[in-house]
C-alpha cells in the first residue's frame, strides 16, 4: 500500500509538470488548428533563461523573493520569445496550408533547440537546490517539499486559466475565436491579439513547467525539450486536444500511467506503454477523453 | 581538358600526401556533445595539450603531431561514423572514446584499418574480439566488480544489496559482473534493476527498491544518472548506502545531486588531484594553466596515458608501423611511466594492474578516502 501511495505521489507531480506544458499545446491548437512543436525546445529554454537570471540577475539569492522573481522574470521573457515566435514563424503562415505551418513550426524547434545550445553550450546544465530539501513522511510515504510546490502551484494555474478563459470577457473572446475566427472577427474582436495573447499564456506555464523541471530534477540538457514536448502533446491529446480541463486531466493520467508502468511492469517499458496508450486512445476515441462531452474547443 | 584535371589531380594528391607525410595524425573520438560532454571535452584538451608538449619537443620522430577531433555523441551511430571518418583521414591512432558502447562501435573500423585505438571504456566486451589495435588505457569491469563484491560483502557485510545499472554495454556489464562477483561470494543481492539513462525520473523503480528495504545500493551507470538517483533516493527516504561505480567519479555528480550528495560513496582508481607522481602533477599542472580547471576526472588523463603510450612504442620501434608498436606494448618488458601509475599491456590489450579507492562524500563536496585496496 506504501508503494503505491508513494507512486500516487510520484506520479501526480510529474503529471502537474506535463498538464502545465499541455496547456500550452492544446490552447495554441484550440485557436489555431496548429500543434506548436516549438512548444517543447520553449521549456527547455525556460529552464535555461531562469539558471541564466538566478546567477545573473538575481546575484544567486536563494531567498523564497527571489525564487518568487525568477519565476516572474522567467515567464515575462518567455512570453516575449512567445510573441517573436508567433509573429515569425506562423503569423505569416495563418493563410497557409495547414502542412506549411507544422513544418514551420518543426523549423522553429530545431531553430530554439539549436539556439540554446549555442547560448549555454552542449553540456548538461546544473539547476541550484533552490528549494529546502525538506521531506515529510508519512508512514512510509515520503513527500518532499518541491512536490507539494509544484502540484499546488500547478493546480493554482490551472484553476486560474479556467476561470479566465470561462468567466471573464477576454476568456469569451479566445472561446469565440476558437469556434470560428471569421464569425469572432465579425462580433469585433481583435484575432490577432487573441493568438498574441494564447502565446504569451502558453510560454509562460511552459516556462513555469520548465523551471519546475530544472528545480526538481536539477540536471538541465539542451535537447530536453523534445521529451517533454512529446510527453506533453500525449498528454494534450489524452485529455482531448484543444480542450483546457481535458489538457490537465490528461497531463495528470499520463503522469500517473507512467509512475504506475515504470513502477509496477518495468521502467525500461514505461516510453513504449506510453505511446501504446497514445495509439489506442486514437483509435479508440480520437477526439480524446474530454473532447465530445464538452463542445467548445479552447 | 582532361589533360588538365589529370595535373590537376596529380598536384593535388601530390601535395596531399606529402603533407600527410610531415604529419603524425592523432584522431580523438569523443562525446563533445550530449550528456558526456564534460568527458569528452576533457579527453580533447588532454590530447591537444599533450600533442603541444610533444611538438614544442621537436615531434615524434620529426614529426609534429596533428590532432583530429570527431564528435560521437555518446551514441553508437555517431561513433561508427566517425571511426570511417577519422579512418579516411589518415589517422594512425584514435584516443578514446569515453564510453564502452562508442569505442566497441568504432573497434572493427579500426582493427581493419590497422589504426590503434586506445579507450577508457572499461567494458569486458571491448578485448574479447582479439583486435591487436585495441589498448584498453582503463582497467576492466571484472576487475571493478570483483573488489565492489569483496568490499560490500567481506569488509562492509551488507546483507540486502541491490545493484541497478542503465543499458549501456559499459553499465551493463559491470552490474552484471558485480552481480555474479556479489552471488559467487555468498553476498545476497535483492534486486537487479535497470534504468533508462537521460530519463531523469528514476522515483518509480527506486519505489520499488524501497519496499524491499535494502542496506545498500550500487549504481553501475553514469554520473548524469547518478547524481539524480542519489538525490531522488535521498528524497524518497531510503535509507541504504549509495554505491557509485566508477563513471560517477565527475565533479557534477556532487552537483546534480546537490545536499544529497553527503554520505554517497563512489569506487574508482585516485582521482587526478591524489596522483602522486611527478610527471601527474606536471601534466595536471599544466593543464590547469592552459584550460583554468582541473581535468574533469581521471578518465581523460587515462587516455592521455594510453597516448604517452603509443607515442613511446612508436619511438622505441623507432617506426610508424602501427602493428610493431602493438607488438611492442603487448610485450613491454618493463612498464611506462604514466600520469595514472605504471602502464603496461597484457597480450589481450588490457591494461595490467589497478588498484581501486572507496571514497565518501563529504559535506563540503570534497571526497575521504574510505578506503584504500
Amino acid at each position: 500500500m506504501d508503494t503505491f501511495l508513494q507512486q500516487l505521489a510520484n506520479g501526480l507531480t510529474i503529471g502537474s509538470m506535463f498538464a502545465l506544458v499541455a496547456l500550452g499545446y492544446t490552447m495554441v491548437y484550440g485557436v489555431m488548428r496548429l500543434i506548436n512543436f516549438a512548444h517543447g525546445d520553449m521549456v527547455a529554454a525556460s529552464a535555461f533563461v531562469g539558471l541564466t537570471i538566478y546567477t545573473q540577475v538575481m546575484g544567486q539569492a536563494t531567498s523564497l523573493v527571489a525564487v518568487v522573481a525568477i519565476f516572474l522574470l522567467t515567464a515575462v521573457a518567455m512570453a516575449i520569445v512567445g510573441i517573436i515566435l508567433e509573429r515569425v514563424a506562423y503569423r505569416p503562415l495563418r493563410e497557409a496550408p495547414r502542412l506549411s505551418a507544422v513544418v514551420s513550426a518543426l523549423g522553429a524547434s530545431l531553430v530554439i533547440q539549436n539556439g540554446i545550445m549555442l547560448i549555454w553550450g552542449p553540456r548538461m546544465r546544473i539547476f541550484p537546490e533552490l528549494v529546502p530539501q525538506v521531506y515529510w513522511d508519512f508512514g512510509g510515504v515520503v513527500i518532499s517539499m518541491i512536490q507539494v510546490i509544484i502540484l499546488v502551484l500547478s493546480l493554482v494555474l490551472m484553476v486560474a486559466l479556467y476561470l479566465f478563459v470561462e468567466k471573464t470577457r477576454i476568456g469569451a473572446a479566445i472561446r469565440a475565436s476558437s469556434i470560428d475566427q471569421d464569425a469572432a472577427r465579425l462580433m469585433g474582436i481583435n484575432v490577432n491579439s487573441v493568438i498574441a495573447l494564447i502565446f504569451i499564456i502558453g510560454s509562460s506555464l511552459g516556462a513555469v513547467g520548465g523551471l519546475f523541471i530544472g528545480l526538481y530534477y536539477r540536471g538541465i540538457t539542451f535537447n530536453m525539450g523534445w521529451q517533454y514536448g512529446l510527453y506533453a502533446f500525449i498528454a494534450a491529446i489524452l485529455g482531448g486536444i484543444g480542450n483546457i480541463p481535458g489538457a490537465m486531466l490528461g497531463g495528470m493520467l499520463l503522469g500517473l500511467f507512467n509512475a504506475f508502468i515504470a513502477g509496477y511492469v518495468s521502467s525500461t517499458w514505461a516510453d513504449a506503454f506510453t505511446f501504446i496508450l497514445l495509439i489506442l486512445i486514437l483509435i479508440v476515441r480520437p477526439t480524446g477523453i474530454l473532447g465530445e462531452r464538452v463542445a467548445e474547443k479552447v | 581538358m582532361k589533360k588538365y584535371l589529370a595535373t590537376f589531380l596529380a598536384v593535388f594528391l601530390a601535395t596531399g600526401t606529402a603533407f600527410a607525410a610531415d604529419t603524425l595524425k592523432v584522431g580523438v573520438q569523443a562525446p563533445i556533445t550530449g550528456s558526456y560532454a564534460n568527458e569528452g571535452q576533457g579527453i580533447e584538451n588532454g590530447v591537444r595539450l599533450l600533442a603541444e608538449q610533444v611538438n614544442a619537443d621537436g615531434g615524434v620522430m620529426g614529426k609534429q603531431i596533428e590532432v583530429l577531433v570527431c564528435d560521437d555523441q555518446g551514441t553508437a551511430m555517431a561513433a561508427a561514423i566517425c571511426a570511417k571518418d577519422l579512418v579516411n583521414k589518415g589517422a594512425k591512432m584514435v584516443i578514446g572514446s569515453y564510453t564502452s558502447t562508442c569505442a566497441e562501435a568504432a573497434q572493427k573500423t579500426y582493427f581493419k584499418a590497422g589504426v590503434l585505438q586506445t579507450s577508457d571504456g572499461t567494458a569486458d566486451s571491448l578485448t574479447e574480439n582479439g583486435y591487436w589495435t585495441f589498448l584498453r588505457n582503463s582497467f576492466p569491469n571484472s576487475a571493478e566488480a570483483e573488489f565492489v563484491a569483496k568490499y560490500l560483502v567481506d569488509v562492509k557485510k551488507y546483507e540486502r544489496i541491490v545493484v541497478i545499472s542503465d543499458f549501456s554495454t559499459y553499465a551493463d556489464g559491470l552490474a552484471n559482473a558485480t552481480e555474479a562477483a556479489i552471488k559467487k561470494m555468498g553476498g545476497n543481492v535483492i534486486s537487479r534493476d535497470k534504468i533508462k539513462a537521460d530519463s531523469q525520473n528514476f522515483t518509480p523503480v527506486l519505489t520499488n527498491i524501497k519496499s524491499k528495504n535494502p542496506d545498500a545500493i550500487f549504481f553501475a551507470g553514469y554520473y548524469s544518472d547518478g547524481g539524480q538517483l542519489r538525490a531522488q533516493q535521498v528524497a524518497l527516504g531510503i535509507k541504504a548506502d549509495f554505491y557509485g561505480g566508477d563513471a560517477n567519479d565527475n565533479p557534477d555528480f556532487v552537483k546534480l545531486a546537490g545536499s544529497s550528495a553527503t554520505g554517497a560513496f563512489i569506487v574508482n582508481v585516485p582521482e587526478p588531484a591524489a596522483l602522486p607522481t611527478p610527471i601527474a602533477k606536471s601534466f595536471i599542472a599544466d593543464y590547469q594553466k592552459k584550460y583554468g580547471e582541473m581535468p574533469p576526472s581521471i578518465w581523460g588523463l587515462m587516455n592521455i596515458d594510453g597516448m604517452r603510450a603509443i607515442i613511446h612504442a612508436m619511438e622505441q620501434t623507432k617506426s610508424f608501423d602501427t602493428k610493431k608498436a602493438a607488438d611492442y606494448l603487448h610485450n613491454m618488458s618493463e612498464p611506462l611511466e604514466g600520469i595514472t601509475g605504471p602502464i603496461a599491456f597484457a597480450k589481450d590489450g588490457n591494461r595490467k594492474g589497478g588498484a581501486y579507492v572507496v571514497k565518501k562524500i563529504q559535506a563540503d563536496g570534497t571526497y575521504f578516502n574510505e578506503y584504500v585496496q
